[in-house]
């Protein structure tokens, strides 16, 4: 008899070929456990052990095989064991479960198990220590370190162990708050969460005491306390993360506040100016949804994950990603996911920050490579598992996200206009449809997710706000509803469970209908002992809500059955603006959908002119102009970002077209492509652009050279200029401070510029806007670290034809140029960071001269006189015409004897936005000029063909081999 | 001719397999594995039986593994049947690593599964382009094709064989594909050449008749020209090298 299955690989895996390298000892294996409740008797152990591994490349380790099967590798001496706390998901030991109940049938009912990773080393315990640091993250897991001899004697005697969920059996009775206290009382509710019987508090509700009372003059209005759920409910529904009540807030003198004046009201007023149908549903769905071609709509939403990924970096990174994809299946009837984006900001990986949560070091911050390796992989995992290609990001360094990551997830999702003759984008949960719950299972997973991260990270930040998604579970429910529930239009409505859970998704479906009735007792738990309240605001993962007509409940809940989802009754629509929920018939919630939406009071805003913090000027470092390339080729911002592109599958669902990695010289590109129908020749470009090193010194000029950057990339890639959309998502940091509020309102002013000037309008947004870390660093000294203000513009665009896709690699005899004029703007650039500079100014927009330049390229471009062409970004021409020159493996000149009063090094790292570097063929350049005529563009150089790059001044030639500029450009990351 | 593309769990490639065997001019349908285990008989109407890639229970304990054991519970025998027919079966990516769980490719002994699939050497996964010469001519999937260039995706793409085993998989010329270098000489397991350490280069295994094709690289993400890197230099084709894969399958019964 035991309890324990354990596998070994019989070779080393790349896993631990990798951590051995890492930690220079040969001496380490991995084992793969299954800890079961019950004992397995002999014949069940045989059996399932079989069904559990593969006797070819593993070895099952038994009580009288394990000590002499392990000798043969290594004399180990310690060991970790890193299982997952209880209730924390756990994949695999789903997976494990559902093939022993397939296979053994009837035979073998009730057990529980745990997946655990049990690393073997030969070394001290402080290498296992240290092993266990960068594997295992102890908010999820348990990690348990012992001597060898001691893995040997629990392998005996039976004593490895799995830990349940064990909550306290409470019964439940209506709890009711008495907000009749001191303010003082009050504000601690808001602060720390309502109070349990035994004095303990909830964890925050990110309440300020203005709300709270608002929510006591209701119920003394209707002559009653609220109850527990009611005050969670409103905490969830009125959550920043939820209502985005900065950006509707009156701030200054702008009444209608910075959405609706600014991002709202430059798509107003371009969908006014362009009488089209390209914008087809706007910021009220999950995601926004814009004109693809006469048949097809396609929609595109960018969330951010960063508190969860500051604390769990992979599974928050996880979770954002197939938390978009949901946003994606919830938009209109249901599209379907084919693209992933991605964006992270990050601290260096290679540093060391030492940051602590609590004083005299205690609660520290998880390591910059930690949280960065976690980051890529929780998206690998999410993106890969889910089948949706995961072409386009970029990743981003600076020591100000040392206390906060910034993780951006995007979605792009796509449905036919009319589903059984009705227009796809329109739902409606009518009164009578009842309310269908589909996917995963609720637990404590996510308890004040949406109330927390709208919250500054600090020591009270609740733990259990951690969860970790399973993308098959949704991958399953995504596949019912996209193929078999869909396209027969068997329910009125669906939107997804995110933040808030059912909270926050059925009150908002219930707008469209007046209000709900919902009974807590059905929906499904993981594991027994939760409050009514914790399961009305879990933010468990994986589910959708559905609001289904009577008639067709049955066969909704059948399908989803035989495919191995897990779907319930759980409520119905109603007329009545009422928001109802019971639980075991007892009224624990009775709210008005008015108040519930809307009650919360709105804030009213000041900015203040900040003292920007100029770049202090640096000396320039005498270097060669190549050593100057090299440095910049090689840093990080500007280094390849191959090692991400190759582990993100781009290529499932046959839709790649335009590639993350470029050219035969492979250089990753800023803008992808995909080719979503296999029966239209149209594209969809995908593009992105943030410059949080422009912010401090003039946040309107970096939020013009984000929307600039997204929206020519996709010019540059073949995009028609017509079918061109862009999101916003602003991460901000302190925006109760007048200063920071000021730069907010400076970005979204240049938001609505740009955006109306380029007529390409906002389709969705979203905004997280506390982005500081408050806490201590080594010495104990209080420390607060706040992102610099980062506005995400993504890019979306439509490519007519195949032949408008553009490449970046020229062919022998091209001749190059630069579009639109250089200037010297080479503060905050890459170059200014790593050489220094002298006297310069920060990249501005100049719309007018940006959108000549746009216009002529599409011309241009449509007439096939472009040859190659890339967009010009950071480290300006420089670095343009080397990526050129690697991506092609073609050799280039480039002539610096130059017009403008501007130096060499001005000239070719200065960031001036809106350049394009274009190559084309000699006997086009006389028609070329036709089309350019008054517009900015100067003839720097050709494509050799030679295996350099030259540059020519007056007096000499400086060259340097393409491989050598590749070999810089192709370094590691260092910490990754 | 009919085609059976299976899906379910977490299999994510059906749609685009699918549309590549519509192309040359199969009919097919994607079938739920539930609704395969329902009602087994239905595998009479199909001539050709194609598992997809994608990650089917997420790859827990071993890519392929679980499907597999869903698969030999529930339907072992009948694919058997299927694949001792003159019929096709193809295992594309997670679809091989499927077949090779199941034992029906290499199936020399007929009992257990005899090749496992590993991690890449590289411990991460791998999606890039390779190139990968045809070394077993007999099956009729890889009829009259010298070299391919497609892409793989995978975090567990080696094949790992006992060393007994390779002597009689050579032996019965059972590799179908092997990975090569850009002077198209086997890639002796160097990278990216060879994307994850596969002995011999091995990117594809066949059963001794040659109807099952168990293959790591996807021939359905290579159909049309601009599936393949850089086609903007090279674009007068129609099709991409995968194409050909499929078009073998069509004339097999034609």
């Amino acid at each position: 008899m035991t309890n324990t299955i354990q596998i070994l690989s019989i070779e080393k895996t790349g896993k631990e070929s990798s951590l051995q390298k890492e930690h220079n000892n040969k001496s380490i294996k991995i084992i793969d456990g299954y800890f079961f409740s019950t004992n397995l008797d002999d014949q069940k152990f045989n059996k399932i052990s079989k069904l559990i591994s593969n006797y070819v490349s593993q070895t099952i380790l038994t009580k009288k095989n394990v000590k002499k099967v392990l000798s043969s590798y290594s004399n180990f001496n310690w060991v970790v064991e890193i299982k997952f706390l209880p209730g924390v998901t756990d994949n695999i030991a789903t997976t494990v479960k559902e093939i022993i109940k397939d296979n053994l049938k009837s035979s073998f009912k009730s057990f529980e198990l745990g997946s655990t990773k049990i690393i073997l080393i030969k070394g001290r315990k402080e290498d296992i220590t240290k092993i266990s640091k960068n594997e295992a993250n102890p908010l999820i897991q348990t990690i348990k370190i012992y001597p060898f001899k001691q893995y040997l004697n629990n392998f005996k005697k039976n004593q490895f162990k799995i830990e349940k969920v064990k909550l306290p059996k409470k019964k439940y009775s209506k709890k009711e708050i008495n907000l009749d206290i001191s303010d003082h009382q009050l504000s601690l509710i808001g602060k720390l969460g309502i109070e349990e019987n035994d004095k303990s508090r909830r964890g925050t509700l990110g309440l300020d005491l203005e709300s709270l009372k608002v929510i006591r003059n209701y119920f003394s209005t209707i002559k009653r306390k609220p109850t527990d759920v009611e005050i969670e409910t409103l905490a969830q529904t009125w959550s920043e993360h939820c209502k985005h009540k900065i950006f509707s807030a009156k701030i200054d003198d702008i009444q209608e506040g910075i959405f609706k004046k600014y991002i709202k009201g430059a798509t107003e007023k371009i969908i006014q100016l362009r009488k089209d149908n390209f914008c087809v549903s706007l910021f009220t769905d999950n995601a926004g949804g814009i004109e693809f071609n006469k048949d097809w709509i396609i929609c595109h939403k960018v969330e951010t994950h960063n508190t969860p990924s500051a604390l769990d970096p992979f599974g928050g990174a996880i979770t954002g990603i197939v938390g978009v994809n949901r946003d994606c299946l919830g938009f209109g009837k249901g599209a379907k996911p084919i693209a992933n984006t991605y964006a992270y900001y990050l601290a260096d990986p290679n540093k060391k920050y030492q940051l602590y949560r609590q004083k005299n070091n205690k609660d520290p911050m998880l390591s910059a490579n930690f949280i960065a390796k976690g980051i890529i992989s929780g998206v690998r995992v999410g993106g890969n598992c889910s089948g949706i290609p995961t072409p386009q990001g970029n990743v981003y360094f600076d020591d100000r996200f040392a206390g906060k990551p910034l993780v951006f997830c995007g979605t792009v999702g796509i449905i036919p206009k009319k589903i059984k003759g009705k227009l796809s984008h329109k739902k409606k949960a009518n009164p009578g449809d009842i309310i269908v719950m589909a996917g995963g299972r609720v637990g404590k997973d996510g308890i004040h997710g949406a109330t927390f991260s709208s919250e500054e990270l600090d020591p009270n930040s609740p733990v259990s706000a951690v969860q970790i998604g399973d993308p098959i579970t949704q991958k399953k429910m995504s596949d019912v509803i996209i193929r078999e529930l869909r396209d027969e239009n068997l329910y009125s409505s669906i939107t997804d469970n995110g933040a808030g859970g059912l909270s926050s998704s059925i009150g908002e479906m219930a707008k469209e209908s007046g209000g709900f009735i919902v009974n807590l007792e059905k929906v499904p738990l993981k594991y027994n002992g939760l409050y009514p309240w914790e399961i009305w605001v879990s933010e468990s993962q994986e589910r959708m809500t559905l609001a289904v007509p009577p008639a067709n409940v049955k066969k909704v809940i059948k399908r989803f059955n035989a495919r191995g989802v897990e779907a319930t009754i759980i409520g119905k629509f109603i007329k009545k603006d009422k928001a109802i929920v019971k639980y075991n018939k007892t009224e624990i919630l009775n709210l008005d959908m008015e108040f519930l939406h809307e009650g919360y009071p709105k804030l009213n805003l000041k900015t203040s002119f900040p003292k920007f913090k100029k770049e202090k000027k640096k000396i320039i470092k005498k270097c060669s102009l190549i050593d100057k390339l090299h440095k910049l080729l090689s840093s990080p911002n500007i280094v390849s970002k191959e090692f991400i592109a190759t582990q993100y599958d781009h290529e499932v669902q046959a839709t790649s077209i335009i590639k993350p990695l470029q050219g035969e010289g492979r250089v990753f590109g800023n803008t992808t492509a995909i080719k979503p129908l296999f029966d239209d020749e149209k594209s969809i470009a995908l593009s992105q652009a943030a410059y949080p090193q422009y912010a401090e010194t003039n946040p309107y000029d970096m939020a013009g050279c984000s929307i600039d950057t997204a929206y020519k990339n996709l010019i540059v890639s073949g995009a028609n200029s017509k079918k061109i959309a862009i999101l916003d998502n602003f991460c901000w940091c302190s925006s109760d401070e007048p200063d920071r509020l000021y730069q907010l309102k400076e970005a979204a002013k240049a938001c609505y510029d740009y955006a109306v000037a380029y007529q390409t309008p906002f389709i969705s947004g979203k905004d997280s806007m506390f982005n500081d870390f408050k806490g201590f660093d080594k010495t104990g000294k209080s420390v607060k670290i706040s992102i610099p203000p980062t506005l995400l513009i993504s890019s979306i665009g439509v490519v007519d034809k195949i032949s408008h896709l553009t490449k970046m690699t020229p062919d022998d005899g091209d001749i190059l140029l630069v579009l639109g004029n250089t200037r010297n703007e080479l503060q905050d650039s890459v170059y200014s960071k790593i050489v220094g500079y002298e006297k310069s100014k920060n990249p501005v927009v100049n719309s007018n001269d940006a959108l000549c330049t746009y216009r002529n390229f599409e011309k241009a471009n449509k007439l096939g006189i472009i040859n190659s062409a890339i967009g010009i970004d950071l480290g300006g021409i420089g670095i343009a015409v080397t990526k050129m020159a690697i991506a092609s493996k073609k050799g280039l000149t480039i002539d610096l004897k130059l017009k403008n009063k501007i130096s060499v090094d001005q000239f070719l790292f200065s960031e001036t936005p809106s350049r394009i570097l274009v190559s084309m063929k000699k006997n086009k350049l006389a028609n070329f000029k036709k089309i350019f005529k008054g517009s900015d563009y100067t003839i720097i150089g050709k494509c050799t063909g030679s295996d350099v790059v030259e540059f020519k001044d007056n007096k000499k030639i400086i060259r340097s081999k393409i491989s050598d500029f590749a070999k810089s450009y192709k370094q590691n990351i260092k910490g990754l | 001719m009919n085609v059976l593309v299976l899906s379910g769990y977490g299999i994510n490639c059906e749609n685009e397999t699918l549309h590549a065997f519509e192309v040359v001019g199969f009919e097919g349908k994607i079938v739920h594995i539930n609704d395969l285990i329902q009602n087994p008989k239905q595998l009479n109407n199909y001539q050709v039986f194609a598992i997809p890639g994608g990650f089917s229970y997420g790859d827990d304990t071993g890519s392929g593994n679980a499907m597999a054991k869903k698969i030999l519970t529930n339907l072992y025998d009948q694919l058997i049947d299927f694949s001792l027919k003159d019929k096709l079966i193809i295992g594309i990516c997670n679809g091989c690593q499927i077949l090779i769980n199941l034992g029906l490719v290499p199936s020399l002994n007929k009992k257990d599964p005899e090749v496992a699939m590993i991690e890449n050497k590289s411990g991460s996964y791998e999606c890039r382009w390779v190139d990968v010469k045809v070394n077993n001519n007999k099956s009729p999937w890889l009829k009259n094709i010298s070299i391919l260039n497609l892409p793989v995706a995978h975090q567990e793409g080696q094949f790992m064989i006992p060393i007994n085993l390779l002597k009689s998989i050579k032996a019965n010329n059972l590799i179908g594909l092997q990975y090569i270098n850009n002077h198209k000489k086997l890639a002796k397991g160097q990278f990216p050449f060879n994307p994850n350490g596969s002995k011999d280069d091995i990117a594809a295994l066949t059963n001794q008749n040659g109807n099952v094709l168990a293959m790591m690289p996807h021939p359905e993400r290579a159909f049309y020209h601009y599936h393949v890197p850089n086609w903007q230099n090279n674009s007068s084709k129609k099709f991409g090298d995968g194409y050909k894969i499929f078009m073998n399958a069509k004339k097999f019964f034609a």
